[in-house]
């Protein structure tokens, strides 16, 4: 399978950050934007998807990391 | 030198000291003898009586200007010497390894054999990636080829030659390389080898690589460190530049070495 050319890359990035954007909006809720999944997983390699999909995950945290809002889980008090 | 200009009386005091200390000791007496002609050489010279014993304020410092200078003399050559030495070392070192330091031999996305030796006389930005990389390497290539447009809108300045080499020799053949390239600057250079060949560049550049679990339509993601690389003429590693770094950052520090640059090669 050959690798996507540049027009191919940009058209799935493109498809990607329409269906974040959704994302954001809705608070994540990813009903909300099916369609856009749709068109998202026409647009790029099944490979890359996956890749994404933990890409955000990772952004997302990030965010929520440098914001401070991140709680670290409690350690446990039984050795 | 200092002290003995603001007090001359402390070192006229200090001089008849040692005319009397030393006359038991061996010479003392070619030290006297020497120091009375000081002095009448001296008293003649300033027509002054009141120091008769010791030789002119004068004459004694330019005696410890002199010794002083001679002093100092030595110690320069002696250190120019030793950076001298110091600096032939290192150009001796740096000409080993820039012959031998990351030599590679792979094949260019036109089919056509390349080895280090052939980008001598060039400044090199080179990359390491894979085709099919969701978006990291063409960003970092991206950026890489701005940096080459800048620097070779700029009069005066030597060309660049950009190289992107594969870490995913499986996938990347020549053609999938040729077919890559081509999208980003028309001098941008694909190379590609053997698992072996790749191997053997990765590890003088110290690239890590590592391809993922292939999904059902044989696809994956190589996993690889990401930094881009600038070789001077003589071949040999100048700087790296993470992905953090802008196109302006890496133009600017380019630039630097190009201006610093002396080959250690002629």
């Amino acid at each position: 399978m050959a690798a996507p050319s540049m027009k191919e890359r940009q058209v799935c990035w493109g498809a990607r950050d329409e269906y974040w954007k959704c994302l954001d909006e809705n608070t994540e809720d990813a009903s909300q934007c099916k369609n856009l999944r749709r068109s998202f997983e026409a647009s790029c390699p099944q490979q890359w998807i996956k890749y994404f999909d933990k890409r955000r995950d990772y952004l997302k945290f990030k965010e929520k990391f440098e914001a401070g809002q991140f709680q670290p889980s409690k350690p446990t008090t039984q050795a | 030198m200092l002290l003995l200009t603001r007090t001359p009386e402390a070192w006229h005091r200090l001089s008849q000291l040692k005319a009397t200390a030393l006359p038991g000791i061996l010479g003392g007496k070619a030290l006297h003898l020497r120091c009375r002609l000081w002095s009448r050489q001296g008293s003649a010279e300033t027509g002054r009586q009141s120091q008769p014993q010791g030789p002119g304020l004068q004459t004694r410092l330019l005696i410890t200007a002199l010794f002083g200078a001679g002093l100092g003399g030595a110690w320069l050559a002696v250190r120019a010497e030793k950076e001298q030495r110091r600096q032939q070392r290192r150009t001796e070192a740096l000409r080993q390894a820039a012959v031998g330091q990351g030599d590679f031999s792979l094949m260019d996305h036109q089919g056509q054999a390349r080895c280090k030796a052939d980008f001598q006389g060039q400044w090199v930005l080179m990359y390491f990636g894979f085709t099919h990389c969701p978006d990291i390497c063409p960003d970092e290539l991206e950026k890489l080829v701005q940096v080459v447009q800048q620097l070779e809108a700029e009069p005066g300045l030597p060309p660049v030659q950009p190289i992107f080499i594969t870490v995913d020799p499986e996938r990347d053949d020549v053609a999938a390389m040729a077919r890559y390239v081509q999208d980003f600057h028309p001098r941008l250079l694909g190379l590609t080898g053997s698992a072996e060949q790749v191997a053997q560049v990765s590890r003088s550049y110290r690239v890590y690589y590592s391809a993922g679990p292939k999904d059902e339509d044989q696809d994956y993601i190589v996993d690889h460190s990401i930094a881009i690389y600038l070789l001077n003429p003589d071949g040999l590693f100048t700087d790296y530049y993470s992905r953090a770094r802008s196109t302006k950052q890496i133009a600017d520090s380019v630039r630097g070495h190009m201006a610093a640059f002396r080959s250690v090669l002629h």
